[in-house]
């Protein structure tokens, strides 16, 4: 687990706020602290925090409110919380293992015993990241998987709709691969597919999504990308591809890639998985007849060639 | 009067006026939040004892309950103790003459804490 895993302290008590962190100290945690339970449950939306260390008893928004609401939102309802809660409230522990917690230390808590629980659920936690990344990942190449494509291209096109944003789609498909496996063999060709799926990774921002869309075909779904942004993004792709003596090294030739390109507006009224797929689709099978070329699909009718 | 057993160990382990130092005086990753938390039990004890004064239940019940969960954590778990039953008979509106008791011996026990 290379990245550091953050915890939430939620306690209305400077002391405790205090407190914590020292003791938590060794565990090479990021740690953050709210005063509330309205700041802390803001924080937990803000930061998504691995662990939330939840006080019982604070005004206003109890702790047991903050763990309702949390367990209620997909967003935040996988994060483990552990209630801080007096010795002598029984109670207070039976409610909290109702609402979700995982966990609970009672204060004031022995130091050994909090970074014990601390430590235990912070391990869970990144066993279930790493088992909810792995279902989202191609095996082959690392990339991310049809699947986790198609939910982020929904979630995409909801915030394109609801922010007014473009979305853009290059799609892939690696020219004469099934020459390549008889060729070669196809421990050659998954090496073909796994160098090139290094170049998309590092061709990627951040936002936006490669996938290994099936076989020897990619998907990059570009964020906040309208039609002229697509192409060129697609067009300095190709170029990288042309260029990378590692993936030509694989098999001692030009390894190439067709590509299409699409995106759709909101205002359009046609911002749908479907309709942004078809029309890179559509595109895609127009440079396939060419090769080594990047297509795109404006629209219905206008088509763009940017080969040679 | 009723005798509280939990009370006469409390009462027993802190008699006198020697300084009640914490438990965690020689752990150098303490000793900064520990003169902190010294220096603000004054302040705490006043808002018990002003609390008390107005006969104000709820919050004395409130603020007990901060300072039992925090002392422990700080190395005063005799604090703790005491804060704990402060809550208690505060919850239960066992106002008068007990509770004032028990808020004058934590005040004496908050005079003596020392942080090394
Ligand atoms: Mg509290």
């Amino acid at each position: 687990m290379s990245h550091k895993q953050t915890v939430l302290i939620v306690d209305d008590s400077q002391a405790i706020r205090d407190l914590i962190p020292a003791r938590l100290k060794g565990l090479g945690v990021h740690i953050l602290a709210a005063d509330s339970g309205a700041a802390g449950l803001e924080m937990v939306r803000l930061h998504e925090p691995d662990l939330v260390l939840l006080d019982v008893n604070m005004p206003g928004m109890s702790g047991f409110e903050v763990c309702q609401a949390l367990k209620n939102d997909p967003q935040t309802h996988d994060i483990p919380i552990i209630f801080l809660t007096g010795s002598d409230e029984l109670l207070d522990k039976v409610k909290g293992f109702d609402l979700g917690a995982v966990d609970y230390v009672t204060k004031p808590f022995d130091p050994v015993e909090l970074c014990a629980r601390v430590r235990a659920a912070l391990r869970t936690k990144a066993l279930m990241d790493m088992l909810t990344n792995q279902a989202q990942l191609d095996g082959l190449t690392g990339l991310h998987n049809r699947r986790y494509f198609d939910e982020r291209l929904e979630q995409e096109l909801d915030a394109g709709r609801r922010y007014n944003r473009s979305v853009g789609l290059l799609m892939l498909d690696v020219d004469h691969f099934k020459k390549i496996n008889d060729e070669f063999g196809h421990p050659r060709g998954d090496e073909v597919l796994r160098r090139l799926a290094n170049i998309l990774v590092t061709f990627c921002r951040s936002s936006d999504v490669a996938c290994r869309y099936g076989g020897e075909e990619f998907a990059i779904l570009l964020a906040e990308s309208g039609s002229e942004h697509t192409f060129q993004c697609g067009r300095r792709l190709l170029q990288a591809i042309r260029d990378s003596r590692d993936l030509h090294s694989v098999i001692g030739r030009p390894v190439t890639v067709s590509i299409g390109a699409a995106s759709v507006q909101p205002g359009e009224g046609r911002m749908l998985p479907s309709v942004l797929v078809d029309s890179a689709d559509r595109a895609l099978y127009a440079a396939k007849n060419k090769r080594d070329c990047i297509i795109a699909d404006t629209g219905m009718t206008s088509i763009t060639s940017a080969a040679g | 009067m009723i005798r509280d057993p939990q009370r006469d160990l409390v009462a027993s382990s802190g008699a006198g006026q020697a300084p009640l130092v914490s438990t965690l005086a020689d752990d150098p990753d303490m000793a900064e939040l520990v003169q902190v938390f010294v220096q603000e039990l004054p302040q705490r004890i006043a808002a018990i004892q002003e609390a008390l004064a107005e006969e104000d239940l709820e919050r004395l019940t409130s603020l007990a309950h901060q300072l039992k969960g925090a002392a422990g954590g700080y190395g005063f778990s005799p604090i703790t103790e005491i804060a704990r039953l402060i809550e208690h008979q505060a919850r239960d509106r066992m106002a008068g003459e007990m509770l004032r008791q028990t808020v004058d011996e934590l005040a004496d026990l908050c005079r003596r804490a020392s942080a090394c």
